[in-house]
């Protein structure tokens, strides 16, 4: 009975708009729906009970430690706001996480949420992640480096819904852009990430297993038994697995610049060491025991990688056949220029 | 320190206001329709859920024993995994691929929370079964919101054809704009997402 009634308004809308059919999804889309459902997740954590205690504006304030005058002052005034108005700014924060992944998910909205969210990501990187402990030296890809919520900036950008004219582009990434710049992004985040990996704080032989071991507690039983595996495997081996780990990363930043084949192994190396972060540097964001922000940003990089990834050659086409190029097939966002 | 109490309010009006629409799209539909039924189940689900889960939020909204809620949401995921086993053998009538999954994690997420609630079920690997169940309803909600009102929508494809016909052959007229309001799909999917949402916030709130 329902069924019909809905059935006669569906058929009344459609009519009045021109049965228009939906959108295809491409894979451009289809990595926007991800790090719309991403955004989503933040907005969700945000809300969870530790966010409300104190403990939220002291996690702030302790990313000015060891960052220039000029970074940490305005950090430092952001912590002293948020533990004033915790409940009220805290809100804030989870709601607008919460609607930047509406946004992006919903495609009339998407270019607004988009540029948003890269607003956001910029003054929470500043203000929230103290730029990712970059300029203090403090971090390292293993737990996160250059910060996870950079990232989400970089995504917005190569993931806008554009195509520049005229080229065809090789990778979902490189659509609005441009393959040169895209390359250019790539090649700078995952060669700071190698440099990062070398710093001494990292290559020391406890580093790595210390960085691991410390990401074990408040954790369910099996991450905690998978934290300690991965860490006794790395105990004493902190300076090789570092070298190995700058190396693995210098030949993911490299790998986009190699032909499709290549490419493609460079990416899938990009996709293992993301797992291998998120699972053992990362504890799958540390989601489960509760108070995490975020996933980190391993599940980012997977995501920037797979936009990266070079699509299969299309086959030869049919004389009669007069389609788009690969790239151009069904794209949805050409909707909404 | 928890999230305020004023939030969980806000949740629960949404979730008070799900129920009251899924009400009135039942009562609606009844009243312009002599038989058939065939998405009513989502309909009660909606307005089941909206209930249960404001009560949830607010203590003092609670209106059943949470025991009796765990058998509700135990009979529903049965119900929606029948639908979806039925849909995935052609069995059923031809849906739009997928259609009975979110209502059945939804129903599955909340017999997980009532099991919980009511000390049913092991709370070894609870944690990681809540953000499974959130991170699938995030999932379907990014879905949901992709997708156009109206096209392909939660209501079966099948009343689609049927639908056609019986509006060629001269339908009773929606003529009152709250009556087309409440059955007009992108508050069908608004009442979706709005569940989905709620559902996971609790999960993931209490990791």
């Amino acid at each position: 009975m329902i069924q019909l009634a809905f059935g006669r308004v569906r058929v009344r809308l459609r009519e009045r708009a021109g049965a228009a059919a939906t959108p295809g999804t491409d894979a451009r889309r289809v990595l926007q729906l991800v790090l719309a459902g991403i955004w989503l997740l933040d907005g969700l954590l945000q809300y969870q009970p530790m966010m409300y205690s104190p403990m939220f504006g002291q996690m702030i304030g302790g990313t000015a430690v060891g960052n220039p005058g000029v970074i940490a002052g305005p950090i430092s005034w952001d912590a002293a706001l948020v533990a004033q108005h915790l409940a009220l700014l805290n809100t804030v924060f989870a709601t607008i996480q919460l609607l930047l992944g509406l946004g992006i998910a919903y495609r009339p909205t998407l270019r607004a949420a988009l540029a948003a969210s890269v607003a956001w990501s910029l003054a929470v990187w500043w203000f929230g992640e103290g730029l990712g402990g970059v300029l203090n030296g403090g971090t390292n890809p293993v737990t996160g480096a250059p910060g996870a919520v950079i990232l989400y900036a970089l995504l917005a950008v190569l993931l806008w819904p554009a195509d520049r004219a005229g080229a065809v582009a090789p990778f979902a990434a490189a659509r609005a852009v441009g393959a040169p710049a895209a390359r250019l992004l790539w090649l700078v985040l995952w060669g700071s990430m190698a440099y990062f990996a070398l710093t001494p704080a990292d290559r020391a032989p406890q580093a790595l297993h210390d960085m691991i071991v410390g990401m074990a507690g408040g954790e369910p039983g099996w991450v905690t038994w998978l934290e300690n595996q991965g860490a006794a495997v790395l105990a004493g081996h902190g300076l090789a697995a570092s070298i190995a780990l700058a190396a693995a990363l210098t030949v993911i930043a490299a790998g986009v610049f190699l032909p499709a084949p290549l490419a493609r192994g460079a990416l899938v190396l990009a996709l293992v060491v993301a797992a291998f972060i998120w699972v053992f540097g990362e504890a799958f964001g540390q989601i489960l025991a509760g108070g995490a922000t975020d996933p980190n940003s391993a599940p980012l990089l997977a995501l920037l990688a797979l936009a990266y990834w070079p699509p299969a050659r299309p086959r030869a086409r049919r004389p009669q056949a007069d389609g788009p190029p690969a790239m151009a097939v069904g794209r949805p966002d050409e909707k909404f220029k | 320190m928890s999230t305020p109490a004023w939030i969980l309010d806000i949740f629960a009006i949404v979730m008070l206001l799900v129920a009251e629409v899924s009400a009135g799209q039942l009562v609606i539909a009844c009243a312009w329709t002599r038989r058939g039924g065939t998405d009513a189940d989502i309909a009660v689900s909606h307005l089941l859920m909206g209930i249960a889960v404001a009560g949830i939020l607010v203590p003092g909204l609670r209106t059943l024993p949470n025991a009796v809620w765990e058998f509700v949401f135990a009979a529903m995921t049965a119900w929606f995994a029948w639908c979806l086993w039925r849909e995935s053998r052609g069995r059923a009538a031809p849906v739009t691929h997928g259609h009975y999954a979110p209502h059945l994690v939804q129903g599955a997420a909340l017999l997980d929370m009532f099991a919980a609630l009511t000390g049913a079920m092991p709370t070894l690997h609870a944690s990681t079964l809540a953000l499974i169940f959130a991170l699938l309803l995030i999932a379907f909600t990014v879905y949901d919101v992709d997708r156009s009102a109206g096209v392909d929508g939660y209501f079966r494809v099948v009343g689609r054809r049927s639908a056609l016909a019986v509006a060629a052959a001269g339908p009773v007229a929606l003529r009152q704009p709250t009556q087309r309001l409440l059955l007009s799909p992108a508050v069908v999917k608004g009442c979706q997402v709005a569940i989905s949402v709620t559902i996971a916030f609790i999960l993931i709130i209490m990791i």
